[in-house]
């Protein structure tokens, strides 16, 4: 396990450093200065250049980096130099809204689509297993953003049931203000996690072991949730982990839409405004969210399934 | 868990329990509008920008120095209503001694919070100066600034090292003229640099009581400010930086005042929310197709005059905007000293015309590329160019860019892309004077903000003479004319000004704006 974890440990740093460097080079090689952006069309040459010096931009790119990564050791991202804060203060007040919303999102998403798979593979081919897979195909088809406006559109502001903007204050209020982004963001979850478990769940209601339990005339429904879905689910979990980054990008225009807090819209404005900073910081920070999300559906995997965890 | 815990306060949990016990059904309100229906006069405002800074000598964006309106005192404002003027604010008198000097006696008794004291003619000073010290992008708009002369402690005079009529219109009434408190700024941050997010102190009728990064920025009646009391105990700007959303926003009741976008104005006119008033006010801003005149397929005049005539300003205007902003008859726009009555070349274009100079400059099959911002508006000014070039024989390539590339791309210290840059869209911002409208045209910023290229000594000397130039009658004709030389190079088809409408709900404010919509909040009253 001790192993495993550092393993995993090393493979973060790599894929932060190579993840780092990489965006490195393409936010330099893409047009556009930050100093020409936020000074506007009365910037001397002079003005820029203060600027540039401020942001360390006037240094070559090598030394750019290096700067970076001995700040990153010491956890220091940068200063923004617009609005005069530490980056790492910027993003770790942004992040814990995406985090709630991926989080919130993906609890609802699993709690409809694990059972509604289930019941699929329990009543494979009947109506309603056809009925969940077209449903299913048809939410995975809807971009994110554009279930995000139309459900804006209809519970916001057509039946006002519920809030249109912002993150709520307070912890109801909040919960409040998650449920159309969650659900915007959810909803294609829902169709994906109910066929992958169908799918599984039918190759793992196949096996010898469940064939045995129903010989002993243990009740279906006991099959299911006591010897099949724990197998079953694996994959699911696997998926889940790796979904976090597929989150992470429907964040981006989710909390847009619903000018929700977040690293998504902080980044936006970020790559708008060439804020090289906030952007390096953003993208470490997510790196890393991503690192931990799959490290720990490994971790629950194993907790399941005592093969898996015998390969850590 | 713990962090969830401590959240659930009483208030919460009394606001969360009656929301959810059914007042939403009972009332048909959403509950964002529940919670907070019961709070005092609070005025919610959509803010189409998220705030970086509130330092007036540092800010980033216009949509920041509607904040700043409302925390700092300056020497005159803004007054609200559809023609531009000013009123004064915290000066008791300012009075042009002769062109390079003006003088301005403070009024007593207005304090900056904090315990730093009175605002003094030392603050005017340092506030003024601290921009040229530290090269601030805001040095524009000192225009010719010097520095400041304390006679006495409430009075002072400004020193210009030339002529500076613009500093009525931007100087004194807009950003820069902020006052911040030397004291505090200077223990703040040192060298007096930029503040940020982070305001020492305050001088105005608000205090900036809490801030929220991409939810909202609270502002709450400053307990010092001895001047007259604004209509709202609290200001909420929600920051929405789709503008769709701000109206889906608004269309919900999370905000009170937004502005919207011109191609929903249609619906909002027809179809208004309840309770709702919309105004539609005439935009600063010039939206322009430019023509890079160094690029060789643009050298020859007659290629570009053949532009010029075969674009129809109106038909661009209906298919960008539905017919809801105007039809352009130069850069300066309507209100504005220089405003012109009319362009040289008609607005419909001829498209014979056109022909005639094409064949005059012996092209064809001519193949241009056209760049915009991939911000929306441009994009389908460029399609509806496209097709109307076409219409000559010219195929156009669009190319949509995001803003941050876009910005610079007829800027020589990015590269070499300006040489390759041949038409392209310009959607500018401005402020009320034409001297920010023209000043990006004279050779200095060749290869800066000036990306046709242009270049004529007689621009340059009029542009020159024109901010020296008191009687708003003179000044004009000079603009007249340079904006003729602009036309008269073929590098320019001016297209539309644009527009600003506004919503807002009737039964909570009465608001109050600039001419061009801009929001002037203190001025704002509860219905």
């Amino acid at each position: 396990m001790l192993f495993y974890l550092c393993k995993r440990l090393v493979l973060a740093v790599t894929i932060i450093v190579t993840a780092v460097t990489l965006l490195f080079l393409m936010i330099h090689a893409v047009p556009g200065d930050p100093a020409a952006i936020l000074l506007g069309p009365r910037a001397t040459p002079e003005m820029k250049a203060h600027l540039h010096q401020q942001m360390g931009l006037d240094r070559p790119l090598v030394v750019q980096i290096v700067t970076f990564f001995r700040g990153l050791l010491r956890g220091d991202l940068g200063y923004d130099v617009f609005s005069q804060r530490p980056v790492a203060d910027i993003v770790f007040a942004q992040l814990p809204y995406t985090i709630e919303l991926i989080l919130v999102s993906i609890f609802w998403a699993a709690a409809i689509a694990v059972p509604l798979g289930c019941y699929s593979a329990m009543r494979r081919n009947s109506l309603l297993d056809e009925s969940v897979g077209v449903v299913a195909v048809a939410t995975i088809a809807i971009p994110s953003f554009v279930m995000a406006v139309y459900a804006l559109l209809i519970f916001a502001v057509a039946l006002r049931w519920l809030p249109a903007i912002g993150p709520g204050e307070g912890f109801v209020d909040g919960l409040v203000h998650l449920v159309l982004p969650s659900f915007a963001m959810g909803i294609g979850w829902v169709g994906y996690i109910s066929r992958l478990v169908r799918a599984s769940m039918l190759e793992t209601l196949g096996e010898n072991h469940i064939r045995m339990a129903r010989s002993f005339g243990i009740s279906e429904w006991r099959i299911v949730y006591r010897y099949a879905l724990p197998l079953a689910i694996l994959p699911t979990i696997t998926v889940l982990g790796v979904g976090v980054a597929w989150l992470l990008s429907a964040a981006v225009f989710v909390e847009v839409v619903f000018a929700r807090p977040g690293i998504g819209a902080l980044i936006v404005q970020a790559v708008n405004a060439r804020n090289y900073p906030i952007v390096m910081g953003v993208v470490v920070v997510t790196t890393f969210l991503i690192v931990i999300s799959t490290t720990v559906s490994d971790l629950v995997n194993a907790s399941l399934d005592p093969r898996a965890r015998e390969k850590l | 868990m713990d962090g969830i815990v401590k959240n659930i306060d009483r208030r919460t949990l009394l606001k969360g329990g009656a929301a959810l016990g059914g007042g939403v059904i009972a009332s048909g309100m959403p509950l964002s509008q529940v919670i907070w229906a019961a709070e005092g006069k609070v005025l919610k405002v959509a803010l189409q920008f998220e705030l970086v800074s509130l330092d007036p000598g540092f800010y980033t964006s216009s949509y920041e120095v509607n904040v700043m309106n409302c925390l700092y005192s300056k020497l005159t404002h803004f007054k609200p209503g559809s023609e531009w003027g000013w009123d004064l604010e915290a000066a008791e008198k300012v009075e042009q001694v002769d062109p390079t000097h003006i003088r301005f006696r403070l009024k007593k008794g207005i304090k900056f919070t904090g315990g730093y004291g009175e605002v003094t003619a030392k603050d005017v000073k340092f506030s003024l100066e601290r921009i040229i010290n530290h090269k601030s992008g805001s040095m524009g708009e000192l225009g010719s600034f010097d520095h400041v002369e304390i006679e006495d402690e409430h009075t002072g005079v400004i020193v210009f090292k030339t002529p500076y009529v613009p500093v009525w219109t931007i100087t004194f009434p807009y950003a820069s003229g902020h006052i911040v408190s030397e004291q505090a700024v200077i223990k703040a941050t040192k060298d007096g640099g930029n503040f940020g997010m982070k305001p020492p102190a305050f001088s105005g009728p608000y205090v900036l009581a809490e801030w929220k990064q991409n939810q909202y920025t609270l502002l709450t009646r400053n307990p010092e400010w001895s001047g007259p009391k604004p209509g709202f105990d609290e200001i909420r700007i929600v920051p929405i930086t789709d503008i769709k959303t701000a109206e889906r926003a608004y269309q919900a009741g999370d905000v009170d005042f937004a502005t919207i976008s011109l191609d929903s104005l249609t619906t909002f006119k027809s179809n208004p929310p309840p309770d709702t008033k919309v105004e539609e006010h005439p935009s600063l801003r010039t939206i322009w197709l430019g023509m890079n005149m160094d690029n060789p397929a643009l050298k020859d005049i007659n290629v570009r005059k053949a532009i010029q005539w075969a674009i129809n300003v109106p038909q661009v205007v209906g298919t960008a905007y539905g017919g809801q902003a105007n039809v352009a008859t130069g850069s300066i726009a309507p209100g504005i000293v220089g405003h012109r009555e009319k362009a040289l070349v008609p607005p419909e274009g001829d498209l014979a015309k056109a022909k005639e100079f094409l064949d005059k400059a012996g092209v064809s099959d001519l193949q241009l590329t056209l760049d915009c911002d991939n911000s929306g508006i441009p994009g389908i000014i460029a399609q509806t160019i496209q097709a109307q070039l076409s219409q000559i024989g010219i195929a156009v390539q669009v190319n949509a860019q995001d803003p941050g590339s876009f910005g610079t791309i007829g800027q020589e210290s990015e590269g070499d892309r300006w040489k390759g840059m041949q038409l392209f869209i310009r959607n500018d911002n401005s402020l009320p004077d034409p001297d920010y409208y023209m000043g990006n045209f004279v050779k200095a910023q060749v290869g800066i903000w000036n990306w046709e290229r242009f270049g004529s000594d007689r621009f340059d000397e009029l542009s020159a003479k024109a901010v020296a130039i008191e009687d708003p009658n003179e000044r004009a004709k000079l603009y007249y004319e340079m904006q003729d030389l602009l036309e008269e190079s073929g590098a320019y088809r001016f297209l539309t000004n644009g527009a600003t409408p506004i919503v807002y709900r009737t039964t909570k404010i009465k608001a109050a704006t600039r001419p061009d919509g801009v929001p002037l909040y203190l001025d704002f009253t509860p219905a």
